[in-house]
Order: structure tokens, then sequence, then C-alpha cells
């Protein structure tokens, strides 16, 4: 498979969307659609992306903005340019995936994650407390719970396949990292002791750790 | 200092008329002035289980509209005074009570009666907003069911977001011979997901269902392992430290004294 044209990255001051500038504007479109397809109700309604273009057409990139207003969301208009340039998409060019995010802040919760609830942060989440089945966990870093994880839980949801899950009981309905996908056996055996989750060699491996 | 409490649950057919009913006689039986307010509009059936349906005069819409003083609204009990019912209309539109009037009503109740509990509709749509408005403690009642306990779960989580704090459970409807088999979730495994104090554990009891349809909740009733159980919780509500009870298993001994009428 070929690199990610586009690619939506969480940082602290909201969403980044990385576009490759070699791609043609079709092909821009059918990956922003297929993006924000595959994460339906993900993004909150009026979300503003903040594009990362060093060098696109300015027909281009009014193309993006009429495709995001389309889906209900915007393109923010006053990026703060600095240390996000054309050298992060070359950066993306060369390895094939997001650089590391430059945000290391945590979101902490002190209790318990109820069904129904869902809990989301471009940054990574500690939780202190169970996550509950059919409460969701969506980060864009990795997911720390010190509790039982029995809810769905997605880490490194932007694309961050270093992103790891650990909980003090993992037994969650599913678990996902970056855009792998694994779902719990149906019947799903106690786990006695703190886990881990991550990505290894293409797969959603569990091994259990010390803590 | 007087209490309201609001009965609540998520799922319908849990329990939660019943308990109201149970925690309002057994309170009264202890001497407590107690009002029970059924905000249940349209499946109004307090009444039917404290035996005072052909009572009613005036109903909850009837006071909020200012038709009727609350006074003449309460329907009193046939056996203790102290145990009032005001109830709700089956014909009134459910949203002629917001949220402001219920907590106006339960703050003038509150000067004269030491309990004053409210039997929510199902759901969390509007009606349970209202229901919970003015309450200082919430019960959420369950059955050991995955949806039951799911749907409590949510009503928690709802709850919490309405800034009502003081919440507590009651697991109603236990079948211990299938808890034992592993058939039903036991008591660990729902308080380990609720993760808030539970005040009663109820059992599934024929008893509940003879005695409501004679208007008599079971509460009480010393030949009833629920009736027990109910007041034991009525205990609790006052404060005192109860241990729960070992229920007796259908066993084969059970059976065969009930066979004999033992
Ligand atoms: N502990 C119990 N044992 C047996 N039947 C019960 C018990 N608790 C409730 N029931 C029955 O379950 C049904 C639903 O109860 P109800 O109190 O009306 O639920 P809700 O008000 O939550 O809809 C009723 O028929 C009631 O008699
Ligand atoms: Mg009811």
């Amino acid at each position: 498979m070929s690199r990610d044209l586009v690619t939506i990255k969480g940082g602290k001051d909201g969403f980044r969307l990385l576009v490759d500038s070699s791609a043609s504007m079709e092909e821009i479109e059918a990956e922003i659609k297929k993006k924000l397809e595959e994460n339906p109700g993900f993004f909150p309604e009026g979300t503003k992306f903040e594009l990362e273009v060093a060098d696109l057409d300015r027909s281009v990139k009014k193309g993006i903005d009429q495709l995001l207003s389309k889906h209900g969301f915007g393109v923010d208009k006053s990026p703060k340019a600095d240390n996000h340039t054309a050298d992060n998409i070359r950066g993306i060019k060369k390895t094939g995936q997001p650089e590391q995010t430059t945000v290391q802040e945590m979101m902490v919760l002190n209790r318990t994650i109820r069904g129904g609830e869902e809990v989301t942060s471009q940054s990574s989440i500690l939780i202190c407390g169970n996550v509950n089945p059919g409460a969701h966990v969506i980060a864009g870093g990795s997911i720390d719970i010190r509790g039982k994880c029995r809810g769905m839980v997605h880490a490194g949801a932007w694309g961050d396949t270093n992103a790891v899950i650990i909980a003090d009981r993992l037994m969650p309905s599913q678990i996902r990292i970056a855009n792998m996908i694994a779902r719990s056996p149906d019947s799903m055996e106690q786990s006695d002791f703190a886990e881990r989750a991550y990505i290894k060699d293409g797969q959603i491996v569990i091994e259990p750790i010390e803590r | 200092m007087s209490e309201v409490i609001v009965v609540t649950s998520g799922k319908g057919g849990v329990g939660k008329s019943t308990t109201t009913a149970n925690l309002g006689v057994g309170l009264a039986m202890r001497g407590q002035k107690v009002v029970l307010i059924d905000t249940d509009t349209g499946l109004r059936n307090l009444d039917l289980l404290l035996g005072l349906e052909n009572r009613i005069m005036y109903d909850l819409v009837d006071v909020i509209e200012g038709r009727v003083e609350i006074r003449k609204a309460l329907v009193r009990h046939k056996k203790f005074e102290n145990l009032q019912l005001l109830p709700t209309s089956q014909v009134k539109d459910k949203s002629a009570v917001n949220p402001a009037d219920l907590m106006a009503l339960c703050d003038e109740l509150r000067k004269e009666y030491d309990y004053v509990i409210i039997d929510c509709p199902a759901g969390i749509e509007q009606g349970f907003q209202t229901a919970i408005a003015g309450a200082d403690t919430a019960i959420v009642v369950t059955m050991p069911e995955v949806s039951a306990v799911r749907d409590a779960d949510k009503i928690i989580g709802e709850l919490g977001r309405s800034e009502k704090d003081n919440i507590k459970l009651i697991i109603n409807r236990i079948r211990p011979a299938m808890v034992d088999s592993g058939e039903m979730m036991d008591m660990d495994d729902i308080n380990d997901i609720l993760a808030i104090k539970c005040i009663g554990q109820v059992p599934d009891d024929i008893k509940v269902v003879t005695s409501a349809n004679r208007g008599e909740p079971v509460v009480g009733d010393n030949d009833s392992q629920a009736g027990k159980a109910y007041a034991n919780i009525v205990g609790r509500i006052m404060g005192e430290d109860i241990p729960f009870m070992e229920f007796e298993k259908e066993g084969f001994f059970a059976k065969l004294k009930k066979a004999f009428g033992m």
C-alpha cells in the first residue's frame, strides 16, 4: 500500500490536516472523504482543521475547504504557522508515518467512565477508575486505565501506531490502535493481571505486564 | 431533617414502583411522615400498588397547574395515616410538569414530611429530568441482568451530570439459585461495575406480585424474603447499619417444607 496522501493529526490546538502536495485534487478528495467516513461522528460538528499546505495550489486549498464544509467542518484560516511547515510534510513522505506529535499532554480522569459516555482527547488519557461496558475512550496518544476496562478503547486514533493501551484488567469489547481493530472473544476469559496492547508486526498483541 | 428521594432505573419494569410503594409503607410503619409522588404520567400504577385507586380525586397536574391545593390532592393511605400519595394523571399531557415545578413542590412538602419519595418514569427523557430535579438522594433500581445493569450505569452517569451525587443502589429480583449456577450476574459483579453504595438486595418473590394485587405492599411480611429485604432497606435509609441477609435457596428441603405447609 502506498503512503497516505492525507493525514489527520490531533495537536494541542485542534486537528491538523496534512496533505501531500504531489497529490491531485481528486485523490485528496477521495482520501479526505474516506478519512471522515472511517470515523463517523468522531469529529465534533464544526471542527476546524488547520491546513498544512506549504506549496498547495490555491484551487486545491479551496477545494478542500468546500469539501470540509460539506461535511459540516471548516478550515482554520489562521494557522499558527511557525513549527508546522513543509518539513513536516516531507517527514511524512519519508517514513510513511506521521512523526511523533510534539504534544505531550495527558488528560487525567479520576472517575468511572460509564456506559454511553465518550471521552476523547488528542493527547494521551489516564483514567483512574473503571471504563464500563458501552463507554468509549478515544485518544490521539496512549490510554492507561488504572481499573477495569470493559468498554471500547481506541488509542492512536489519528494514526499513531506506537500508541499503547494499558489496563489493570483488560476485558474490553473492542480494542483499536491506529487503524487496527481487535475484537474480544465472544466468551471473555477473566484476566487476572495488568495487560498492555500494542501493535507488533502489523497486529494488535496483548501481553501481561507488571505494575 | 427531611429527605427527598427519587427512585429511578433507566429500564422499565425492574421494580421502581414496587420499590417506591414498599419504601413508603415501610417508612410509615416506622412512624415516619411520608409522601409518595407518582411522576410516571400515563402509566399510573402507584395508586394500584397501594390499593388507593378509587380514592383519587385530583392529581399532580392539577396541583402544578394550580387548580387545587396540594393538601386536597393528597390521598391518605387506609392503614397508615402518616402516608400520603400524590397520584399522577393517566390522561393529561406529561409535559405539563417541568423540573422547576417539581422542585418547588418538593420544597413545599419537605416542610411537613420526613420523606418525599418520587417514582420516576423509565428512560432518560424529560420525565426523568423532571423527576430527579428536586431530589437529595437517588435510588437506582436494577436487576441482575446485563441490559438492566447497562441502563443503570447510564442513569448513574446521567445523575452525575445533573449534579446528583448521592446515589444508592437496589438490586431487585435476584434468584439466588441462578446466581449460584452462574446463569445470573452476581452481586459482586454488579457492584464492581456500578460502583455506588448498595442499600438493598431483594429476591424475586411471588409474594411481591400477590401482595401488590391486593394493594398491600409486601414490606414487613416476615414470611416473605422480599418483605424482609424491603424492611432492611427502610432501616438503612433511616441510618441503621443492617447486614445483608443470606437468601434461602429453593432447594429440595425448602420445597419439601412448603409442600407440608411448614
Ligand atoms: N422482587 C420482585 N419479585 C417478583 N416480582 C417483582 C419484584 N419486583 C417487581 N416485581 C414485578 O415486576 C413487575 C414490574 O415492577 P414495577 O415496580 O411496576 O416496575 P417499574 O415501576 O420499574 O416499571 C411488576 O409486575 C412487579 O410485581
Ligand atoms: Mg412504574
